[in-house]
């Protein structure tokens, strides 16, 4: 991507725990006026260290609106490269970008959306050999993932971690979220059972990025410490119906991955 | 006892939804589980990963109460 060295150099110059900038001040000008908001919230989101589990429809709008409210830094991974049929619903892409590995047209994208955001792109796929060394000194994971079997392996490497994980998942007009940070909350093998769909999964590109941003603003809320989060709940969506449901969801005394740990 | 099931996406075509376009209302022998119930209407317990009732998750375990509004939810894996 022509430019794209350049931004990674200049990236590697911001140093995120510097204050804000008069550039940040304009930038973010109107979710600073935000009675929850600050300079330190928005300097809390510059310090913070992202993980993106999958480039695909959740994934273009987690990253696009983690860097658009300014977030530090951001580790992006996925294996795939970009394929026309997935112009439907991942918009951090176009059709020039066609052929090229998803992390690389998606770190050009969100540096030139805000050339302070330090991308670093993994073009590795999650499995168990690598998933605790790759979320590893992250702040929060996010589950953008594209099967269940490699959810799972997330969900153990973000628990065994300690660290939280905002999940996501999408089908037809039906989408999941909710916040993970066991032992306070139910894990995702506590509520989810394997039971793996058939792929791919037909979906509605703008019910990806309805969930995907929600996803981004769990995130958000929970870097930042404002809001209730969605811990210990899980959020039902149905675009077709237009229905929101939030429920509750309770720790699986059974479960493989956070049975036998004590709460708080 | 009676029970409502409602489901939305792929379900929905198993389902078979009369009360409206997602609901369908069933008479079952009092005290059987939702993986029961769905066994009676011949649907596949692979066709669902949970289901919810009264603002909680429920495992295809739970056992529903007469006159009972179940939500079945497909699995749901895309990204």
């Amino acid at each position: 991507m022509p430019g794209s060295d350049d931004r990674s150099a200049r990236n590697e110059l911001h140093d995120p725990t510097v204050g804000l900038s008069s550039d940040d001040r304009a930038r973010f000008s109107r979710q600073l006026e935000l009675p929850e908001w600050s300079e330190g919230t928005q300097a809390d989101l510059r310090a913070a260290n992202v993980f993106i589990a999958g480039a695909g429809g959740l994934g273009s709008a987690v990253a696009l609106y983690l860097a658009a409210a300014g977030i530090g830094r951001v580790t992006l991974a996925d294996p795939d490269t970009v394929e026309l049929s997935n112009l439907n619903r991942q918009i951090l892409y176009a059709s020039g970008d066609i052929g090229a590995p998803k992390v690389t047209a998606a770190a050009a994208r969100l540096t030139s959306l805000d050339p302070s955001t330090v991308v670093r792109p993994l073009s590795e796929r999650i499995d168990e050999r690598n998933a605790r060394r790759l979320v590893a000194g992250h702040d929060i994971v996010i589950d953008c993932l594209d099967s269940l079997a490699s959810r799972f392996v997330l969900n153990r490497a973000a628990h065994d971690m300690r660290i939280p994980m905002v999940y996501g998942a999408v089908a037809r007009f039906t989408g999941h979220v909710s916040l993970l940070r066991p032992p306070e909350t139910p894990c995702l093998a506590c509520f989810v059972p394997d039971k793996e769909p058939p792929t791919p999964t037909p979906v509605l590109g703008c019910t990806a990025g309805l969930i995907g941003t929600l996803q981004a603003t769990e995130a958000i809320k929970h870097l930042t410490g404002i809001g209730e989060p969605l811990a210990g709940r899980l959020l039902v969506v149905d675009t077709l119906a237009l229905r929101f449901d939030v429920l509750d969801v309770e720790k699986d005394a059974a479960c493989p991955v956070c049975s036998g740990q004590d709460a708080g | 006892m009676i029970v409502y099931l409602r489901s939305g996406g792929k379900l929905r075509d198993v389902l078979r939804p009369d009360i409206d376009d997602y609901t369908r209302k069933v008479e079952v022998d009092d005290g059987l589980s939702i993986e029961q119930i769905l066994a009676v209407l011949q649907i596949a317990p692979a066709m669902v990963a949970f289901a919810f009732a009264d603002g909680t998750v429920r495992k295809l375990d739970y056992v529903p109460t007469d006159g009972e509004t179940i939500t079945l939810q497909s699995p749901v894996a895309g990204g």
